[in-house]
């Protein structure tokens, strides 16, 4: 039995905003440690810093919450299609960076995200086809 | 203040992040294709349904892949910014099809062409928008 199309939209939706939130928490946790990493002690270092960071573990509970959802969805939708309406997490990525990390979003990284958005959303396209 | 910009070393770090990423989500697929003959209407069938997809040696393989791609992908966020971090990781949808074109020769149409060539040029526009003197 399959979903409504809806419903499967509306699942893949949640699935890239719980995404999101999971790579805000992570990249703000890695931001406030200010962490130079040069060496591979450096990158263990970090990941054991990282794994004592409550964001760190909340951010890993929307990382499951999306896994569960993406999970269900990938068993009843096409895989495609599933993958074509994930490419929207590029621009909820893009908003988020720039209005909460602060990062500087200019126009050349939102052309370049929207590129990459519809290159995607062409390919699974066509793979249907 | 730490250097934001996207290098070369930083690249082979995505490009072995998505490696491992594509690799766990077929992992994920395996699973849920066990899972794929029951519809899901109340709490116990989803209960059912996670046990069912826990006994599955696929996503054990797959956590093991992801954690591995934390420990990556905390490297990369480490260097550069989230906003350019994850587009450039959607490198993957690229390797995919030229993997299938070069190495298993399967014919590959116009609208395949125009998608890898419009990614391409959104990982060179985020990728540029690193550089020193760019807006962003």
């Amino acid at each position: 039995m399959k979903l409504n199309i809806i419903a499967v939209i509306s699942l893949i939706v949640l699935t890239s905003i719980f995404d999101t939130i999971n790579q805000l928490f992570l990249k703000s946790s890695i931001n406030s440690l200010n962490w130079k990493v040069d060496s591979v002690k450096k990158i263990f270092a970090l990941i054991a810093r990282l794994l004592v960071t409550p964001r760190v573990w909340m951010g890993f509970f929307f990382c499951c919450l999306s896994l569960s959802v993406w999970l269900f969805v990938l068993s009843k939708a096409d895989l495609n299609f599933a993958f074509s309406a994930d490419s929207m997490h590029y621009i909820f990525i893009a908003f988020s960076s720039s209005l909460i990390l602060k990062e500087k979003v200019g126009a050349r990284r939102w052309v370049g995200t929207i590129f990459i958005v519809m290159g995607i959303t062409l390919l699974t396209i066509s793979k249907k086809g | 203040m730490l250097n934001k910009r996207l290098t070369f070393k930083i690249i082979l770090f995505l490009i072995a992040s998505d490696l491992l990423e594509t690799a766990a989500q077929y992992c994920f697929k395996r699973t849920a294709m066990s899972g794929s003959d029951f519809f899901i209407t109340n709490f116990s069938d989803a209960l059912f349904f996670l046990k069912t997809c826990l006994l599955s040696p696929f996503i054990w393989l797959a956590f093991v892949m992801i954690f591995l791609t934390f420990i990556i992908w905390s490297t990369i966020l480490s260097k550069i910014d989230l906003s350019v971090a994850v587009p450039v990781a959607s490198f993957s949808y690229i390797l995919v099809p030229l993997t299938s074109i070069f190495f298993l020769h399967e014919k590959v149409t116009m609208l395949d062409w125009t998608g890898i060539l419009f990614i391409l040029t959104g990982v060179i526009f985020v990728c540029t928008s690193t550089e020193k003197g760019a807006t962003g």
